[in-house]
Protein backbone atom coordinates (compact mmCIF):
# COMPACT_ATOMS: atom_id res chain seq x y z
CA UNK A 1 0.00 0.00 0.00
CA UNK A 2 1.21 3.50 -0.97
CA UNK A 3 1.79 5.55 2.15
CA UNK A 4 2.22 9.76 1.09
CA UNK A 5 4.63 9.52 4.83
CA UNK A 6 6.54 6.01 5.38
CA UNK A 7 9.67 5.83 6.76
CA UNK A 8 12.03 5.86 4.38
CA UNK A 9 9.87 9.23 2.57
CA UNK A 10 10.43 10.92 6.03
CA UNK A 11 13.97 10.08 6.99
CA UNK A 12 15.13 11.24 3.08
CA UNK A 13 12.55 14.48 3.61
CA UNK A 14 14.26 14.70 7.07
CA UNK A 15 17.90 14.42 5.57
CA UNK A 16 16.75 17.21 2.40
CA UNK A 17 15.38 19.76 4.71
CA UNK A 18 18.69 19.56 7.24
CA UNK A 19 20.98 19.96 4.35
CA UNK A 20 19.10 23.03 2.50
CA UNK A 21 19.24 24.16 6.23
CA UNK A 22 23.08 23.36 6.71
CA UNK A 23 23.94 25.53 3.41
CA UNK A 24 21.76 28.18 3.82
CA UNK A 25 23.55 28.87 7.69
CA UNK A 26 26.72 29.08 6.21
CA UNK A 27 27.75 32.76 5.26
CA UNK A 28 29.00 32.67 1.88
CA UNK A 29 30.32 36.19 2.00
CA UNK A 30 33.59 37.37 2.30
CA UNK A 31 34.39 35.97 5.69
CA UNK A 32 34.58 32.17 4.46
CA UNK A 33 38.11 32.83 3.26
CA UNK A 34 40.48 34.60 5.43
CA UNK A 35 41.30 37.99 3.92
CA UNK A 36 45.17 36.70 4.04
CA UNK A 37 44.33 33.38 2.84
CA UNK A 38 45.03 33.84 -0.78
CA UNK A 39 49.12 34.65 -0.04
CA UNK A 40 49.39 31.87 2.25
CA UNK A 41 48.41 29.41 0.63
CA UNK A 42 50.43 30.48 -2.33
CA UNK A 43 53.54 30.37 -0.11
CA UNK A 44 52.08 27.13 1.56
CA UNK A 45 52.64 25.83 -2.16
CA UNK A 46 55.67 27.14 -2.84
CA UNK A 47 57.24 25.43 0.01
CA UNK A 48 56.31 21.87 -1.10
CA UNK A 49 59.41 23.01 -3.95
CA UNK A 50 61.60 21.87 -2.37
CA UNK A 51 60.55 20.52 1.02
CA UNK A 52 62.99 21.09 4.40
CA UNK A 53 65.49 18.13 3.54
CA UNK A 54 68.32 18.89 6.06
CA UNK A 55 69.91 15.81 7.75
CA UNK A 56 69.13 17.23 11.03
CA UNK A 57 65.35 17.91 10.27
CA UNK A 58 65.22 14.04 8.22
CA UNK A 59 66.29 12.88 11.48
CA UNK A 60 63.62 14.72 13.45
CA UNK A 61 60.96 13.52 10.97
CA UNK A 62 62.33 9.69 10.77
CA UNK A 63 62.11 9.85 14.87
CA UNK A 64 58.66 11.53 14.62
CA UNK A 65 57.78 8.73 11.94
CA UNK A 66 58.94 5.93 13.98
CA UNK A 67 56.77 7.47 17.52
CA UNK A 68 53.47 7.86 15.09
CA UNK A 69 54.30 3.91 13.73
CA UNK A 70 55.14 2.39 17.43
CA UNK A 71 51.97 3.72 18.50
CA UNK A 72 49.93 2.74 15.25
CA UNK A 73 51.38 -0.71 15.61
CA UNK A 74 50.68 -1.15 19.68
CA UNK A 75 47.26 -0.01 19.24
CA UNK A 76 45.94 -1.83 16.34
CA UNK A 77 47.60 -5.19 17.78
CA UNK A 78 45.73 -4.50 21.23
CA UNK A 79 42.08 -3.56 18.52
CA UNK A 80 42.69 -7.16 16.87
CA UNK A 81 43.41 -9.02 20.40
CA UNK A 82 39.95 -7.31 21.78
CA UNK A 83 38.33 -7.39 18.65
CA UNK A 84 38.25 -10.93 17.42
CA UNK A 85 36.93 -12.51 20.22
CA UNK A 86 34.42 -9.84 20.90
CA UNK A 87 33.48 -9.89 17.25
CA UNK A 88 33.02 -13.59 17.48
CA UNK A 89 30.99 -13.47 20.30
CA UNK A 90 28.95 -10.56 18.33
CA UNK A 91 28.46 -12.79 15.81
CA UNK A 92 26.10 -15.22 17.70
CA UNK A 93 28.15 -18.41 16.20
CA UNK A 94 30.39 -19.35 18.86
CA UNK A 95 27.92 -19.16 21.73
CA UNK A 96 24.68 -21.59 22.16
CA UNK A 97 20.87 -20.17 20.80
CA UNK A 98 19.84 -20.08 24.43
CA UNK A 99 19.00 -16.99 25.63
CA UNK A 100 22.05 -17.11 27.56
CA UNK A 101 23.91 -17.19 24.82
CA UNK A 102 21.77 -14.70 22.97
CA UNK A 103 22.18 -12.09 25.58
CA UNK A 104 26.20 -12.70 25.42
CA UNK A 105 25.76 -12.08 21.89
CA UNK A 106 23.85 -8.96 22.29
CA UNK A 107 25.79 -7.85 25.42
CA UNK A 108 29.13 -8.21 23.26
CA UNK A 109 27.99 -6.27 20.28
CA UNK A 110 26.41 -3.14 22.74
CA UNK A 111 29.65 -3.13 24.31
CA UNK A 112 31.95 -3.39 20.62
CA UNK A 113 28.93 -0.07 19.87
CA UNK A 114 29.79 1.51 23.12
CA UNK A 115 33.15 1.63 23.00
CA UNK A 116 33.29 2.30 19.27
CA UNK A 117 30.98 5.52 19.32
CA UNK A 118 33.47 7.68 21.12
CA UNK A 119 36.29 9.01 18.90
CA UNK A 120 39.94 8.25 19.80
CA UNK A 121 40.19 11.88 20.01
CA UNK A 122 37.97 12.07 22.87
CA UNK A 123 39.56 9.06 24.52
CA UNK A 124 42.79 10.45 23.99
CA UNK A 125 41.72 13.79 26.37
CA UNK A 126 40.33 11.14 29.00
CA UNK A 127 43.22 9.09 28.85
CA UNK A 128 45.79 12.19 29.05
CA UNK A 129 44.06 13.45 31.86
CA UNK A 130 44.24 9.83 33.56
CA UNK A 131 47.88 9.18 32.13
CA UNK A 132 49.61 12.45 31.63
CA UNK A 133 51.01 13.12 27.73
CA UNK A 134 52.32 9.46 27.78
CA UNK A 135 52.68 6.93 25.16
CA UNK A 136 49.86 4.86 26.78
CA UNK A 137 47.09 7.50 26.31
CA UNK A 138 48.21 7.77 22.53
CA UNK A 139 48.43 3.88 22.15
CA UNK A 140 44.69 3.01 24.34
CA UNK A 141 43.01 6.03 22.69
CA UNK A 142 43.29 4.19 19.36
CA UNK A 143 42.91 0.73 20.31
CA UNK A 144 39.68 1.24 22.47
CA UNK A 145 37.88 2.38 19.65
CA UNK A 146 39.28 0.41 16.69
CA UNK A 147 38.31 -2.19 19.17
CA UNK A 148 35.01 -1.69 18.49
CA UNK A 149 34.86 -0.80 14.97
CA UNK A 150 37.33 -3.84 14.52
CA UNK A 151 35.41 -6.28 16.42
CA UNK A 152 31.90 -5.32 14.38
CA UNK A 153 33.22 -5.85 11.11
CA UNK A 154 34.92 -9.19 12.30
CA UNK A 155 31.78 -10.04 13.58
CA UNK A 156 29.71 -9.86 9.95
CA UNK A 157 32.39 -11.48 8.71
CA UNK A 158 32.69 -14.41 10.25
CA UNK A 159 29.22 -14.56 10.33
CA UNK A 160 28.72 -14.51 6.69
CA UNK A 161 31.25 -17.43 5.99
CA UNK A 162 30.12 -20.39 3.74
CA UNK A 163 27.71 -22.92 5.24
CA UNK A 164 28.46 -25.95 3.99
CA UNK A 165 32.27 -26.74 4.84
CA UNK A 166 30.93 -25.26 8.58
CA UNK A 167 28.26 -27.97 8.51
CA UNK A 168 30.63 -30.36 7.45
CA UNK A 169 33.09 -29.73 10.41
CA UNK A 170 29.76 -29.40 12.93
CA UNK A 171 29.07 -33.22 11.89
CA UNK A 172 32.24 -34.43 12.21
CA UNK A 173 32.17 -33.02 16.07
CA UNK A 174 33.78 -29.46 15.69
CA UNK A 175 32.47 -27.23 18.77
CA UNK A 176 31.79 -23.78 18.32
CA UNK A 177 35.12 -22.60 18.87
CA UNK A 178 36.69 -25.47 16.55
CA UNK A 179 34.29 -24.72 14.12
CA UNK A 180 35.37 -20.60 13.91
CA UNK A 181 38.86 -21.59 14.28
CA UNK A 182 39.01 -24.26 11.52
CA UNK A 183 36.26 -23.39 9.31
CA UNK A 184 35.14 -19.24 9.90
CA UNK A 185 38.35 -17.61 10.66
CA UNK A 186 40.44 -19.30 7.53
CA UNK A 187 37.68 -18.95 5.51
CA UNK A 188 36.83 -14.89 6.45
CA UNK A 189 40.90 -14.43 6.78
CA UNK A 190 41.25 -12.86 3.28
CA UNK A 191 38.90 -10.31 4.50
CA UNK A 192 39.75 -10.10 7.56
CA UNK A 193 43.14 -8.93 7.20
CA UNK A 194 42.59 -6.79 3.96
CA UNK A 195 39.96 -5.28 6.31
CA UNK A 196 42.80 -4.89 9.13
CA UNK A 197 45.05 -3.46 7.18
CA UNK A 198 43.15 -0.47 6.04
CA UNK A 199 42.56 0.21 9.75
CA UNK A 200 46.28 0.06 10.44
CA UNK A 201 46.28 2.90 8.13
CA UNK A 202 43.69 5.16 9.88
CA UNK A 203 45.51 4.43 12.69
CA UNK A 204 48.37 5.87 11.54
CA UNK A 205 46.49 8.78 11.10
CA UNK A 206 44.85 9.02 14.17
CA UNK A 207 48.12 8.51 15.92
CA UNK A 208 49.15 11.37 13.83
CA UNK A 209 46.98 13.75 14.84
CA UNK A 210 47.21 12.80 18.43
CA UNK A 211 49.02 15.81 18.60
CA UNK A 212 45.21 17.71 19.30
CA UNK A 213 46.01 16.80 22.71
CA UNK A 214 49.77 17.09 22.87
CA UNK A 215 51.14 13.79 22.26
CA UNK A 216 54.30 13.54 20.33
CA UNK A 217 54.88 12.18 16.69
CA UNK A 218 54.54 13.21 13.10
CA UNK A 219 51.36 15.65 14.10
CA UNK A 220 53.11 17.53 16.75
CA UNK A 221 55.95 18.28 14.65
CA UNK A 222 53.93 19.23 11.99
CA UNK A 223 51.99 21.68 14.29
CA UNK A 224 55.22 23.05 15.61
CA UNK A 225 56.55 23.85 12.19
CA UNK A 226 53.25 25.17 11.24
CA UNK A 227 53.21 27.65 14.36
CA UNK A 228 56.05 29.10 12.59
CA UNK A 229 55.20 29.10 9.50
CA UNK A 230 58.12 27.05 8.36
CA UNK A 231 55.78 25.41 5.38
CA UNK A 232 59.08 23.36 3.42
CA UNK A 233 59.58 21.75 7.16
CA UNK A 234 55.54 20.60 7.01
CA UNK A 235 56.27 19.34 3.74
CA UNK A 236 58.76 17.27 4.37
CA UNK A 237 56.87 15.88 7.69
CA UNK A 238 53.67 15.29 5.18
CA UNK A 239 55.93 13.12 2.96
CA UNK A 240 56.71 11.09 5.69
CA UNK A 241 52.83 10.27 6.65
CA UNK A 242 52.46 9.41 2.90
CA UNK A 243 55.16 7.41 3.03
CA UNK A 244 53.80 5.74 5.98
CA UNK A 245 50.73 4.84 4.89
CA UNK A 246 52.28 4.06 1.11
CA UNK A 247 53.99 1.09 2.94
CA UNK A 248 51.18 0.01 4.87
CA UNK A 249 49.37 -0.33 1.40
CA UNK A 250 52.04 -2.38 -0.25
CA UNK A 251 52.21 -4.37 2.68
CA UNK A 252 48.83 -5.20 2.81
CA UNK A 253 48.87 -6.00 -0.97
CA UNK A 254 51.63 -8.20 -0.70
CA UNK A 255 50.12 -10.13 2.25
CA UNK A 256 46.67 -10.45 0.25
CA UNK A 257 48.34 -11.93 -2.48
CA UNK A 258 50.35 -14.31 -0.79
CA UNK A 259 46.81 -15.17 0.57
CA UNK A 260 45.16 -15.42 -3.07
CA UNK A 261 47.93 -17.66 -4.78
CA UNK B 1 11.28 -55.37 6.54
CA UNK B 2 13.74 -58.39 6.32
CA UNK B 3 13.07 -60.17 9.16
CA UNK B 4 15.89 -61.73 9.37
CA UNK B 5 17.94 -59.94 11.19
CA UNK B 6 16.37 -58.92 15.00
CA UNK B 7 17.62 -55.54 16.87
CA UNK B 8 19.82 -57.62 18.37
CA UNK B 9 22.05 -58.21 15.68
CA UNK B 10 22.10 -55.15 14.39
CA UNK B 11 23.93 -51.68 14.19
CA UNK B 12 21.35 -49.58 13.35
CA UNK B 13 17.78 -49.69 14.62
CA UNK B 14 15.28 -47.17 13.08
CA UNK B 15 12.09 -47.83 14.64
CA UNK B 16 8.65 -46.53 13.02
CA UNK B 17 10.41 -43.37 12.00
CA UNK B 18 8.67 -40.84 9.78
CA UNK B 19 8.90 -37.46 8.45
CA UNK B 20 6.91 -34.38 7.09
CA UNK B 21 8.01 -30.88 6.29
CA UNK B 22 5.04 -28.91 6.52
CA UNK B 23 2.37 -30.85 5.33
CA UNK B 24 4.35 -32.81 2.80
CA UNK B 25 5.08 -36.49 3.65
CA UNK B 26 9.39 -37.34 3.17
CA UNK B 27 9.24 -39.89 4.54
CA UNK B 28 6.30 -42.86 5.64
CA UNK B 29 6.44 -44.19 8.60
CA UNK B 30 9.09 -47.45 7.81
CA UNK B 31 10.90 -49.45 10.21
CA UNK B 32 14.99 -50.53 9.29
CA UNK B 33 17.55 -52.63 10.19
CA UNK B 34 21.13 -52.43 8.96
CA UNK B 35 23.52 -55.02 10.45
CA UNK B 36 27.50 -54.59 11.08
CA UNK B 37 29.49 -53.99 8.04
CA UNK B 38 26.16 -54.33 5.09
CA UNK B 39 26.74 -51.97 2.48
CA UNK B 40 23.14 -50.70 1.67
CA UNK B 41 22.45 -48.97 -0.99
CA UNK B 42 19.06 -46.46 -1.40
CA UNK B 43 18.16 -46.05 -4.53
CA UNK B 44 15.15 -43.99 -6.31
CA UNK B 45 14.05 -41.02 -7.86
CA UNK B 46 14.42 -37.19 -6.55
CA UNK B 47 12.27 -36.33 -4.03
CA UNK B 48 11.37 -40.25 -3.12
CA UNK B 49 13.10 -39.61 0.70
CA UNK B 50 16.51 -40.84 0.20
CA UNK B 51 18.18 -38.04 1.82
CA UNK B 52 15.34 -37.78 4.40
CA UNK B 53 16.12 -41.51 5.70
CA UNK B 54 20.37 -40.45 5.43
CA UNK B 55 19.62 -37.26 7.26
CA UNK B 56 17.30 -39.24 9.99
CA UNK B 57 20.03 -42.04 10.37
CA UNK B 58 22.71 -39.41 10.36
CA UNK B 59 20.93 -37.48 13.55
CA UNK B 60 20.69 -34.03 11.64
CA UNK B 61 17.25 -34.04 11.12
CA UNK B 62 14.88 -35.69 14.23
CA UNK B 63 11.94 -38.03 12.90
CA UNK B 64 8.33 -36.84 13.68
CA UNK B 65 7.91 -39.97 15.15
CA UNK B 66 9.87 -43.40 15.92
CA UNK B 67 13.50 -43.25 16.84
CA UNK B 68 16.88 -44.36 15.15
CA UNK B 69 19.14 -46.19 17.53
CA UNK B 70 22.41 -46.85 16.84
CA UNK B 71 25.38 -49.22 18.50
CA UNK B 72 22.30 -49.65 21.57
CA UNK B 73 22.34 -45.40 21.63
CA UNK B 74 19.32 -43.21 20.57
CA UNK B 75 20.52 -40.48 18.27
CA UNK B 76 17.44 -38.12 19.75
CA UNK B 77 19.74 -38.43 23.26
CA UNK B 78 22.99 -37.76 21.98
CA UNK B 79 24.64 -34.03 21.56
CA UNK B 80 25.31 -33.27 18.15
CA UNK B 81 29.01 -33.05 17.34
CA UNK B 82 31.16 -35.16 19.15
CA UNK B 83 29.35 -38.28 20.71
CA UNK B 84 27.60 -38.53 17.17
CA UNK B 85 30.67 -37.81 15.53
CA UNK B 86 31.89 -41.57 16.73
CA UNK B 87 28.69 -42.72 15.48
CA UNK B 88 27.90 -41.47 12.14
CA UNK B 89 29.85 -39.70 9.62
CA UNK B 90 28.10 -38.24 6.31
CA UNK B 91 29.49 -37.49 3.31
CA UNK B 92 27.63 -34.80 0.93
CA UNK B 93 27.40 -33.98 -2.85
CA UNK B 94 29.83 -31.46 -2.10
CA UNK B 95 33.32 -32.07 -0.81
CA UNK B 96 32.22 -29.23 1.78
CA UNK B 97 36.05 -28.40 2.60
CA UNK B 98 37.82 -25.06 3.83
CA UNK B 99 39.35 -24.03 0.83
CA UNK B 100 41.97 -21.90 2.24
CA UNK B 101 43.69 -24.50 4.61
CA UNK B 102 46.22 -26.99 4.08
CA UNK B 103 45.40 -30.24 3.34
CA UNK B 104 46.15 -31.53 6.52
CA UNK B 105 43.72 -29.44 8.72
CA UNK B 106 40.86 -30.47 6.55
CA UNK B 107 41.82 -34.21 7.03
CA UNK B 108 42.61 -33.64 10.90
CA UNK B 109 39.19 -31.97 11.21
CA UNK B 110 37.44 -35.37 11.16
CA UNK B 111 39.18 -35.56 14.49
CA UNK B 112 37.79 -32.54 15.87
CA UNK B 113 35.09 -34.63 17.67
CA UNK B 114 37.30 -36.45 19.41
CA UNK B 115 40.12 -33.75 20.35
CA UNK B 116 39.93 -31.02 23.28
CA UNK B 117 39.42 -27.72 22.21
CA UNK B 118 42.86 -26.68 23.20
CA UNK B 119 44.55 -29.52 20.94
CA UNK B 120 42.19 -28.54 18.42
CA UNK B 121 43.52 -25.15 18.16
CA UNK B 122 47.17 -26.19 18.70
CA UNK B 123 47.07 -28.31 15.88
CA UNK B 124 46.28 -25.52 13.49
CA UNK B 125 50.12 -25.12 14.85
CA UNK B 126 51.87 -28.05 15.17
CA UNK B 127 49.75 -30.85 13.58
CA UNK B 128 48.35 -33.61 16.21
CA UNK B 129 47.92 -37.09 14.91
CA UNK B 130 49.89 -35.80 11.50
CA UNK B 131 50.95 -39.51 11.15
CA UNK B 132 47.22 -40.49 10.67
CA UNK B 133 46.64 -38.14 8.42
CA UNK B 134 49.72 -38.39 6.08
CA UNK B 135 48.80 -42.48 6.70
CA UNK B 136 45.32 -41.86 5.36
CA UNK B 137 46.47 -39.78 2.01
CA UNK B 138 49.06 -42.11 1.14
CA UNK B 139 46.14 -45.05 1.12
CA UNK B 140 44.13 -42.70 -0.83
CA UNK B 141 47.02 -42.00 -3.26
CA UNK B 142 47.63 -38.46 -2.16
CA UNK B 143 49.96 -38.77 0.63
CA UNK B 144 52.64 -35.90 -0.97
CA UNK B 145 49.58 -33.42 -0.73
CA UNK B 146 49.43 -33.00 2.99
CA UNK B 147 50.82 -29.44 3.10
CA UNK B 148 49.53 -27.86 0.15
CA UNK B 149 46.35 -25.08 0.50
CA UNK B 150 43.12 -27.03 -0.26
CA UNK B 151 41.81 -25.29 -3.39
CA UNK B 152 45.19 -25.40 -5.32
CA UNK B 153 44.19 -29.41 -5.39
CA UNK B 154 42.33 -30.94 -8.79
CA UNK B 155 38.46 -31.69 -7.81
CA UNK B 156 39.35 -35.69 -8.03
CA UNK B 157 42.45 -35.08 -5.18
CA UNK B 158 39.63 -32.55 -3.26
CA UNK B 159 37.51 -35.71 -3.19
CA UNK B 160 40.29 -37.86 -1.70
CA UNK B 161 40.67 -35.18 1.02
CA UNK B 162 36.86 -35.37 1.79
CA UNK B 163 36.90 -39.23 1.89
CA UNK B 164 40.51 -39.15 4.08
CA UNK B 165 38.41 -36.61 6.16
CA UNK B 166 35.58 -39.26 6.49
CA UNK B 167 38.07 -42.47 7.34
CA UNK B 168 40.01 -40.45 10.26
CA UNK B 169 36.79 -39.51 11.74
CA UNK B 170 36.44 -44.04 11.88
CA UNK B 171 32.59 -43.27 13.27
CA UNK B 172 31.16 -47.06 12.88
CA UNK B 173 28.66 -45.93 10.28
CA UNK B 174 29.37 -43.71 6.90
CA UNK B 175 26.22 -42.51 5.30
CA UNK B 176 27.01 -40.65 1.81
CA UNK B 177 24.41 -38.76 0.23
CA UNK B 178 24.59 -39.46 -3.52
CA UNK B 179 28.73 -39.35 -3.36
CA UNK B 180 29.01 -39.76 -6.94
CA UNK B 181 26.54 -38.38 -8.93
CA UNK B 182 28.35 -35.18 -9.58
CA UNK B 183 31.57 -37.20 -11.25
CA UNK B 184 32.27 -38.95 -14.40
CA UNK B 185 31.77 -42.98 -14.61
CA UNK B 186 35.79 -43.51 -14.22
CA UNK B 187 35.67 -41.42 -11.56
CA UNK B 188 32.86 -42.56 -10.03
CA UNK B 189 33.29 -46.01 -10.10
CA UNK B 190 37.37 -45.04 -8.56
CA UNK B 191 35.65 -43.18 -5.52
CA UNK B 192 33.09 -46.15 -4.67
CA UNK B 193 35.72 -48.42 -4.75
CA UNK B 194 37.86 -46.38 -2.16
CA UNK B 195 34.78 -45.77 -0.01
CA UNK B 196 33.40 -49.49 -0.02
CA UNK B 197 37.44 -51.21 -0.06
CA UNK B 198 38.31 -48.74 3.12
CA UNK B 199 35.05 -48.96 5.00
CA UNK B 200 35.47 -53.36 4.53
CA UNK B 201 39.12 -53.18 5.49
CA UNK B 202 37.88 -51.19 8.35
CA UNK B 203 34.85 -53.46 9.25
CA UNK B 204 32.48 -50.09 8.77
CA UNK B 205 29.05 -50.37 8.17
CA UNK B 206 28.11 -48.12 4.50
CA UNK B 207 24.51 -46.15 3.30
CA UNK B 208 24.56 -44.42 0.77
CA UNK B 209 22.73 -43.05 -2.32
CA UNK B 210 22.58 -43.67 -6.06
CA UNK B 211 21.22 -44.42 -9.35
CA UNK B 212 23.74 -46.55 -11.25
CA UNK B 213 22.23 -50.19 -11.17
CA UNK B 214 26.04 -51.17 -12.27
CA UNK B 215 27.45 -49.46 -9.27
CA UNK B 216 24.81 -50.73 -6.74
CA UNK B 217 25.59 -54.41 -8.26
CA UNK B 218 29.51 -54.09 -8.04
CA UNK B 219 29.97 -52.42 -4.80
CA UNK B 220 26.72 -52.59 -2.26
CA UNK B 221 25.37 -55.99 -0.59
CA UNK B 222 21.82 -54.88 -0.27
CA UNK B 223 19.34 -52.20 -1.85
CA UNK B 224 16.76 -49.99 -0.63
CA UNK B 225 14.11 -48.68 -2.96
CA UNK B 226 12.18 -45.80 -2.23
CA UNK B 227 9.45 -43.72 -4.00
CA UNK B 228 7.12 -41.18 -2.55
CA UNK B 229 8.52 -41.70 0.77
CA UNK B 230 7.39 -45.32 0.63
CA UNK B 231 9.98 -48.35 0.39
CA UNK B 232 9.31 -50.41 -2.58
CA UNK B 233 11.72 -52.84 -2.17
CA UNK B 234 14.67 -54.31 0.16
CA UNK B 235 16.10 -57.01 -1.37
CA UNK B 236 20.40 -58.38 -1.37
CA UNK B 237 21.72 -56.90 -4.34
CA UNK B 238 21.70 -60.16 -5.82
CA UNK B 239 17.82 -60.45 -6.24
CA UNK B 240 17.86 -57.19 -7.56
CA UNK B 241 16.47 -57.70 -11.60
CA UNK B 242 16.59 -54.57 -14.06
CA UNK B 243 12.66 -54.66 -14.23
CA UNK B 244 12.44 -53.92 -10.18
CA UNK B 245 14.65 -51.07 -10.71
CA UNK B 246 12.80 -49.51 -14.23
CA UNK B 247 9.72 -49.95 -12.58
CA UNK B 248 11.24 -47.48 -9.50
CA UNK B 249 12.12 -44.95 -11.71
CA UNK B 250 9.33 -44.28 -14.07
CA UNK B 251 7.80 -41.18 -14.09
CA UNK B 252 4.11 -42.43 -13.09
CA UNK B 253 2.26 -45.62 -12.74
CA UNK B 254 -0.24 -45.21 -15.51
CA UNK B 255 -1.00 -42.24 -16.99
CA UNK B 256 2.61 -40.77 -16.28
CA UNK B 257 4.16 -43.78 -18.53
CA UNK B 258 2.68 -42.74 -21.92
CA UNK B 259 3.92 -39.27 -21.19
CA UNK B 260 7.51 -40.89 -20.16
CA UNK B 261 7.40 -42.40 -23.45
CA UNK B 262 6.49 -39.01 -25.15
CA UNK B 263 9.30 -36.99 -23.50
CA UNK B 264 11.84 -39.83 -24.96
Amino acid sequence: MWRLFDNRRLLSLFLGVALVWSLASVDWGSAAVHSGGGGTLREFVLAAFPPELSPAFLRVGLAAAWQTTTFAVAAITIAVVVGLPLGALASGQVVSSSSRGRALAVGARLFLAVIRSVHELVWAVLFVAAFGFSSLAAILAIAIPYAGILGRIYGERLADAPDEPLRALRASGASPVAVLAYGRIPMALPDLLSYTFYRFECAIRAAAIMSFVGIRGLGFEIQLSLQELLFSQVWTLMLFLVGLVVLVDLWSSKVRRSLAA
Amino acid sequence: MRGTLGPKGSLVVARDIRKSYAEVQALAPMSLNVACGERVALAGPSGSGKTTLLYLLAGIVQPDEGQVVIDGQSLSGLRPGEELAQLVSVMHQQFDLVPNLPVVHNVLAGRLGRWSLMRSVLSLVWPQERRLAEDTLTQLGIGGKLQERTSRLSGGEQQRVALARLLVQSSLIVLADEPVSSLDPARADDVLKLLTDLTETSGKTLVASLHSPDLIRRYFSRVIGLRDGLVQFDLPVAEMSDSVLQRLYQLDNGKGRVASVEAV
